[in-house]
């Protein structure tokens, strides 16, 4: 999974370090372009729904969040 | 209409002494408390600089900063926000630009501001703040005040790749706010929103419709703008009843799905600007929020932020096209031909504007603003400045009018105004990289770079942060291996707007 994500990240933002920003969100580094383009692309790769109310920087300040989110939505499924 | 902003913040004060002024997350700041503030600063400032002089402010998103703003109109001098987050090498071209005796920076801000390498005098406004105020010597400078003073020059893309500082008088502003404040009707009991970075021009309402009303801000912090849930439980709690935010902030909601488990409950008067509004983007918005009023505002920067405005007096249709509207009181707009002469009503011609809203020009730029600031051709009589947007519109039967994109490479994108050739210019300066074009693909708001050389992608993405601020680097790297030419040698867009498909 984490391959995966990174494929999408790195196609969204090839400038940023994303193994090592944790404060993806709290520090500005992604904008909220960036967020309309992740949000549908992982919907799209994980067969997930992502609602406004997961839109929290905790699920989007690093790519632990984003995967902790991906699990709990794909189980929820 | 008072033209003063002094008179007028200390009008306000007198009348709302404890009321608050402006708030964000961490605190509020009363129009008592911003007026004192502002004659400290400006008490303080004043023994360091002359009247009618820039000073360059570089300070974070909070409620100190208007006040900074302010306090340097008490100094009889006019500022230059600079946003922080920008790339050094663009807030020293600004600088260099500018070339001011002051650069006035919060003590957050103080070490970036020191790494630009700047040689005049970096002043903390923190300290400023705690000057003594000079009654008698801010009396003096006010007296000799001139309507027509320089307020502020706001940095916007320039096309030759050196942003361009738009000089805006004190008389145009308060013309614009006086203007706004009728169309929206804003009082003292409005708490508005506010969403624009605070050194773009889109923040001068949130900045002085308080001083002009009485009315109250709150600075949304910007990382709430991805996170609808946490946006609307903020508007709510702040009780916010009014807006003037970018169109992109909207499309953004209406994509993330906002209102699936929330409103802004308080929400009433919504202004959208800086780019065209998709009808679908609206009408989700009106579903939601069916008592709002809905004003689409059309203009730019070098007109005090605006021309005109159209009020929506129905449910839009999904693919339903916005029109700009009419003029704002006390601006002239009309349309003209490039060969100077009246464009007939229903013909596309270029908007040109007139009225004491127009900017003084560009700030150090007299052969640019020469060009861009012109004798009105319809004007043999007196002398009349206009300037020319650069936009195409329609008039329709009547007297509306409609927007019908522009005449050259400038874009806006993301509630910016970007000129791509600006994007050329830098990527050009890469090794790697011979020629380079960006387009813009409007359906889904994607700057591309079109490029010949050996550069990757992600070198490129590296280096143009490190120049250009966020929403000018291009989102979609295509290397090619020959651009498309036309017979004269130029690039050939027509060819390269087929590739982005």
């Amino acid at each position: 999974m984490k391959e995966q994500l990174m494929e999408i990240l790195e196609e969204i933002r090839p400038d940023v370090d994303f193994e090592n920003e944790k404060q993806l969100i709290t520090d500005s580094v992604l904008d909220s372009f960036d967020i309309v383009s992740l949000v549908g692309a992982l919907n799209d790769e994980f067969d997930i729904d992502i609602q406004v109310g997961n839109l929290v920087p905790d699920n989007f300040n690093s790519i632990e969040g984003m995967m902790a989110l991906i699990e709990k939505l794909q189980q929820e499924d | 209409m008072e033209i003063n902003i002094l008179r007028q913040l200390e009008r306000t004060a007198e009348r709302f002494k404890d009321k608050n002024a402006y708030s964000d997350p961490e605190g509020s700041l009363s129009f008592g408390r911003l007026t004192e503030l502002a004659k400290r600063l400006g008490s303080g400032l004043a023994e360091k600089l002359p009247p009618r002089s820039p000073a360059a402010v570089m300070t974070g998103r909070n409620i100190y900063t208007p006040a900074v703003f302010l306090g340097i109109v008490y100094a009889g001098c006019f500022y230059a926000p600079m946003d922080p987050a920008q790339p050094e090498s663009r807030l020293k071209d600004i600088l260099s630009v500018l070339m001011p005796q002051v650069l006035i920076a919060d003590r957050e801000n103080a070490e970036t501001a020191r790494r630009l390498g700047f040689e005049g005098e970096l002043l903390i406004a923190e300290e400023l703040f705690e000057s003594d105020i000079n009654e008698q010597r801010l009396s003096l400078i006010a007296r000799s005040a001139c309507a027509d003073d320089p307020l502020y020059v706001i940095f916007t893309s320039g096309s030759t790749g050196k942003p361009k500082g738009v000089i805006t008088s004190m008389m145009s502003l308060m013309t614009y706010i006086d203007a706004y404040q009728e169309v929206m009707g804003i009082g003292p009991e409005d708490v508005l929103g506010n969403q624009s970075p605070l050194d773009y021009i889109a923040a001068i309402r949130d900045i002085y419709l308080p001083v002009m009303t009485g009315a109250s801000m709150f600075i949304i912090p910007k990382q709430y703008f991805m996170m609808p849930a946490e946006l609307f439980r903020t508007m709510n709690e702040q009780r916010i009843t009014a807006v003037g935010w970018s169109v992109s902030v909207f499309t953004i909601a209406v994509k993330l799905k906002a209102f699936k488990e929330a409103r802004p409950e308080y929400l009433k008067k919504i202004c959208f600007s800086g780019s065209v509004m998709p009808g679908a983007t609206l009408r989700a918005w009106q579903d939601a929020l069916p008592e709002a009023k809905f004003v689409n505002q059309y203009g730019p920067t070098e007109c005090t932020a605006s021309c005109t405005y159209h009020e929506i007096d129905h449910r839009v249709a999904d693919d339903e096209e916005i029109p700009i509207g009419k003029p704002y009181r006390n601006y002239r707009v009309f349309l003209l031909n490039d060969d100077g002469t009246p464009t007939p009503q229903g013909e596309i011609g270029e908007i040109c504007v007139a009225g004491p809203i127009l900017a003084l020009g560009y700030y150090n730029a007299p052969e640019l603003s020469a060009k861009s600031f012109i004798q009105d051709p319809l004007n043999k009589a007196y002398n009349e400045l206009i300037y020319k947007t650069g936009d195409h519109g329609r008039l329709r039967e009547d007297g509306v009018l409609e927007f019908r994109g522009r005449k050259d490479r400038q874009i806006k994108h993301l509630g910016h105004r970007v000129e791509l050739t600006e994007i050329d210019s830098a990527a050009m300066r890469i090794e790697g990289i011979e020629e380079a074009c960006a387009m813009y693909l409007k359906e889904k708001e994607l700057i591309f770079l079109f490029y010949t050389g050996t550069a990757a992608p992600k070198e490129i993405a590296v280096y143009l942060r490190g120049v250009l601020p966020g929403f000018m680097v291009p989102r979609k790297f295509e290397r090619l291996d020959k651009m498309p030419k036309l017979p004269n040698g130029k690039i050939s867009m027509q060819a390269l707007k087929e590739l982005m498909k």
